[in-house]
């Protein structure tokens, strides 16, 4: 399936750069001359990465990024110039962060293609970690049927005890895809996804044990986190679901509105619960395949 | 001379090589213990070149410090520094390390430029927990390090350390944050200096070495 990059140069050098892109196998290639079309096309187009150059006709390249950064912020973007970092004005745009490439370089455009691709192909450039068996972890996650296992009232019920159990304010199961969180069940709230960068669990996830967060407003990794704030999350406790193979590919949370700690029996408990969420997913699927199995034979 | 192709010989450390592609996970409480670990890892052999990111040392106190580490390493090296001028092609200046986006565009370009004439290469960055306290929203030194920092380990012929002194103030919860970059390093030491001149590695992730072992500083 091809994918779609927006390259943004003027008139004079786009074509050298759209043709830098289109020349590795599956990226297409759509473009654009100035700061104000680059920008119409990220609302209209659905982009996997963003080559701009630096000097533009109505502006600088800084401000196509600032709008990624904005509108879908885990995009990656490269920034292709013959202008050297040192005159690059980065004062109101100081935590950006992009792959810089210089033009200049005897083999810039054949880098071009193979840096674009690769930043896109490894989700390089998001503003979270991922451990280091994340490939393994998420192939572990695809042998789940989730859309097909009957779960969903299992994992209502189990939410609903955890928010009684702790008497919070949301109590939650989610899935940690590779850009996103899927909550399974959600009591207490109407979530659906989170883009990954975004969530507290992405970090939860590369704890061994449960990760707890008395107050969001006293930890830098989360009090700029304006998602986090707009769903009233002040406190949060997560623990891993793992799978039998070892990897983490969930967590069970529990969040609410006002600072709270937990003890070490409580996170013992949402360890508990995790790990009885984690069997219910494994026996279903378990027995989805055995059935599967059986209509087989 | 490397030990093999594949692999980076340490100095002056109970290590014998650490393997191409390895992100290193350095941390510990006493600053200049962590300094010195550092550069033996970061400090380059002859066919190699360090490029160091330096948050709280100018640039000749950086090359004096790989010097010291191997002989002759600190004329291999190319230093990014928020402490000091910028003294000549291998040593520019950075005004403001909580300006992420020009430092990582300044790093990247300088791990380019070495390529250009050295393919192997040891990056580092001293201290990483002074760019976290820095910058306003952690997210940014994430980003920071995957774009400019392990994209370029994952695809060169090279190997990275990232120091963190974990008793300094982060505004997060330090051993929380460290949990999680572990899990992300390939390796990770962790250093606690013992006594005058002595110091104890805890080392997990490098084959071979893990477990804990004595050095002298």
């Amino acid at each position: 399936m091809s994918r779609t990059v927006l390259c943004i140069d003027t008139e004079d050098r786009i074509s050298a750069v759209s043709s830098a892109v289109e020349s590795e196998e599956d990226l297409s290639a759509i473009t654009a001359t100035s700061v104000d079309d680059a920008i119409d096309r990220l609302e209209t187009e659905p982009v996997v990465g963003v080559v701009t150059a630096y000097a533009l006709t109505d502006g600088t390249g800084m401000e196509v990024i600032s709008a990624v950064r904005e509108q879908t912020p885990q995009t990656p973007v490269v920034l292709f110039t013959d202008v050297s970092p040192a005159e690059i004005d980065t004062a109101s745009f100081e935590e950006l962060v992009v792959e810089y490439l210089n033009r200049d370089l005897p083999d810039a455009h054949d880098r071009l293609g193979f840096i674009i691709n690769d930043v896109i192909d490894h989700s390089a450039q998001v503003g979270f970690l991922t451990p280091d068996d994340e490939d393994e972890r998420l192939e572990a996650l695809e042998q789940y049927d989730i859309e097909e296992l009957p779960i969903e009232e299992s994992f209502d019920r189990i939410t609903d005890l955890i928010a009684a159990q702790f008497d919070v304010a949301v109590a939650f199961i989610g899935l940690i895809e590779e850009d996103e969180e899927n909550f399974l069940a959600c009591t207490g709230a109407d979530w659906d996804s989170l883009t990954r960068e975004d969530t507290m669990c992405t970090h939860s996830m590369l704890q061994e044990d449960v990760m707890v967060v008395e107050d969001i407003a006293d930890d830098k990794r989360f009090n700029k986190n304006e998602q986090l704030e707009n769903l009233g999350i002040v406190s949060y406790a997560g623990a891993n679901m793992t799978s039998s193979d070892g990897h983490v590919i969930g967590q069970v949370c529990v969040l609410d509105h006002e600072s709270r700690t937990y003890s070490p029996e409580e996170r013992h408990r949402l360890e508990q619960f995790a790990d009885t969420a984690m069997e219910i997913l494994e026996l279903r699927q378990a027995v989805r395949e055995n059935r599967s199995v059986e209509v087989q034979q | 001379m490397s030990l093999s192709t594949d692999q980076f010989g340490v100095s002056s450390l109970p290590i014998d090589e650490i393997e191409n592609g390895t992100s290193v996970l350095l941390t510990g409480e006493d600053t200049e213990t962590l300094k010195t670990v550092f550069a033996r890892l970061v400090a380059a052999d002859e066919d190699e070149r360090s490029i160091v990111l330096a948050t709280n040392s100018g640039g000749r106190s950086v090359r004096r410090l790989l010097d010291d580490a191997r002989a002759g390493a600190g004329s291999r090296s190319s230093i990014l520094t928020a402490e000091g001028p910028g003294r000549d092609d291998d040593v520019t200046a950075i005004e403001d390390i909580g300006d992420l986006t020009q430092v990582g565009m300044q790093f990247s370009s300088l791990v380019a430029s070495s390529q250009q004439s050295t393919a192997r290469f040891r990056s580092g960055i001293f201290l990483c927990s002074t760019i976290a306290s820095e910058v306003e929203d952690t997210r940014s030194v994430y980003r920071f390090l995957n774009t400019n920092f392990l994209t370029e380990i994952r695809r060169g012929d090279g190997i990275g350390v990232v120091a963190i002194d974990a008793s300094a103030d982060l505004g997060t919860d330090v051993d929380s944050m460290i949990a999680g970059m572990e899990r992300s390093f390939n390796a990770r030491i962790d250093v606690d200096k013992t006594g005058y001149n002595e110091a104890t590695l805890d080392i997990s992730g490098i084959p071979g070495h893990e477990g804990t072992v004595d050095i002298s500083l």
